[in-house]
């Protein structure tokens, strides 16, 4: 993982982005970036959001419907109304050819509106850089785009995913891009990260079979490194996906720490609900809370 | 009810919403697909997300007990939404499940169906030639 990637600190998965979030992604291979495009779009379309999809222009219209599974019954549905829309670039910013930030800024001004005329709760947008090359752009241009679009998230009607190939663009580019960017987003589905801090414990993605392992063993260690202190704060708010078995295995984890007075964990609505319902009353040093208050 | 011998709901109206095999790293993404069918559906929050749980703990079962791959299917059927997991592992039983929650009773086993069982307005589980066929459904109200 480069090292741009690890020290941002707004990462989350693409499940987890809000409305109004301008995010970074970045790709070595084309299939994790088609598990962020299609679960972007997805979960816009769940959400009520109109979904447009800027992908690489050497990428034909036929494989991203393919990809988006557009003639399953549902999708087709949510295709023929329009409320999943395939562009480019190129047509968003006719009749102007050359790209220019404000041109650019003002067709998604205009798009933005009209999804919210439609019926849309917003609109959002998967956009892969590639246009950049497509369209023989400066890339300083599109430094200064990205690092100046803040006015278009203000009123949370509009998010977007900048999609950065790290076989095409230059590892300085690639730095500059996340950080400016609000948001960086996990590079694949399925990925857990654990971030270590004083006294705590935050994990980020999706804590799932294949990634159990290593929950457990972060979770293990951040026990073992706050042995003295006696107090440990596990967050999982950042997490898209809790299954059964980390919840459980949480469980056994924290009760079994028997050098903690206290651990409190940090969770969401629907966490809280299976960690309850798993027996999180078997122990008295663990303190579940939910937006910073106690449940 | 009548049910099916696979322990779905008979002579309702069906919509069949997903049909795919799994393994192990499918998870992830089918995880995505299913919670975005069952949006389009009318499975709203938080039993949305209670059934991915469900899903995810008995596809998980399959990968980890069953051979590795199996096959989902999603369907709308009358007011419910259905998702049978079959696989063709050693088989099983609801003998499985644990009377109380995994964490008070202390064994791990079973966790995934327990809590499926919790959460679920239906849970079937039938035998198959080999294997098993788990059915779960929630009301879609």
């Amino acid at each position: 993982m480069p090292v741009w990637d690890e020290v941002h600190p707004a990462t989350i998965s693409v499940q987890r982005m809000r409305a109004g979030d301008h995010c970074f992604v970045s790709y070595g291979d084309d299939e994790s970036n088609w598990d962020v495009l299609t679960t972007f779009a997805w979960t816009g379309l769940a959400r009520g959001e109109k979904v447009m999809v800027f992908a690489a222009p050497q990428v034909s219209d036929d494989e991203v419907w393919s990809r988006l599974e557009a003639d399953s019954p549902s999708m087709a549905r949510v295709r023929a109304r329009g409320q999943l829309v395939l562009t480019s670039m190129r047509s968003l910013i006719r009749p102007d050819v050359g790209f220019t930030p404000e041109r650019q800024w003002q067709r998604i001004r205009e798009e933005t509106a009209l999804s919210g005329r439609q019926g849309y709760t917003g609109l959002r947008t998967f956009i892969d850089m590639h246009w950049v090359p497509d369209l023989d752009a400066d890339i300083d241009v599109m430094m200064h785009r990205e690092s100046h679009a803040g006015h278009l998230f203000t009123d949370g009607s509009y998010s977007e995913i900048c999609a950065y190939d790290r076989r095409w663009f230059d590892e300085d580019v690639l730095a500059r891009m996340c950080r400016a960017h609000p948001v960086n987003l996990l590079t694949r589905l399925g990925e857990l990260r654990a971030v270590h801090g004083d006294g705590s414990l935050r994990l980020i993605g999706e804590a799932d079979l294949a990634t159990g392992e290593q929950f457990g063993a972060a979770v293990g260690e951040a026990l073992t490194r706050t042995a003295d202190a006696r107090k440990l704060v596990v967050d999982l708010t950042q997490l898209s996906f809790l299954s059964v078995r980390c919840a459980d295995d949480l469980l056994r984890l924290v009760r079994a720490a028997d050098g903690h007075d206290r651990v409190e964990v940090r969770c969401e609505s629907g966490q809280l609900r299976v960690l309850r319902a798993l027996g999180e009353h078997g122990s008295a040093r663990l303190v579940l809370t939910g937006m910073g208050r106690r449940c | 009810m009548l049910t099916d011998p696979a322990g779905g709901r008979a002579g309702e109206p069906a919509e069949c919403l997903l049909k795919v095999a799994f393994t192990g790293e499918d998870l992830p993404r089918l995880r995505v697909l299913i919670e975005q069918r069952a949006s389009l559906a009318g499975l709203s929050e938080p039993r949305r997300g209670e059934f991915v749980l469900a899903m995810d703990a008995l596809a998980s079962n399959v990968v980890e007990h069953a051979g590795g791959d199996g096959a989902l299917a999603l369907t709308r059927v009358g007011d419910e939404l259905e998702c049978r997991i079959s696989d063709s592992g050693p088989g099983f039983s609801e003998d499985v499940i644990p009377e109380l929650a995994p964490g008070i009773n202390g064994g791990p086993a079973g966790r995934g169906l327990w809590l499926t069982r919790l959460l679920a307005d239906r849970l079937v589980i039938a035998a198959a030639s080999p294997g098993a066929v788990v059915t779960f459904a929630m009301r879609l109200a």
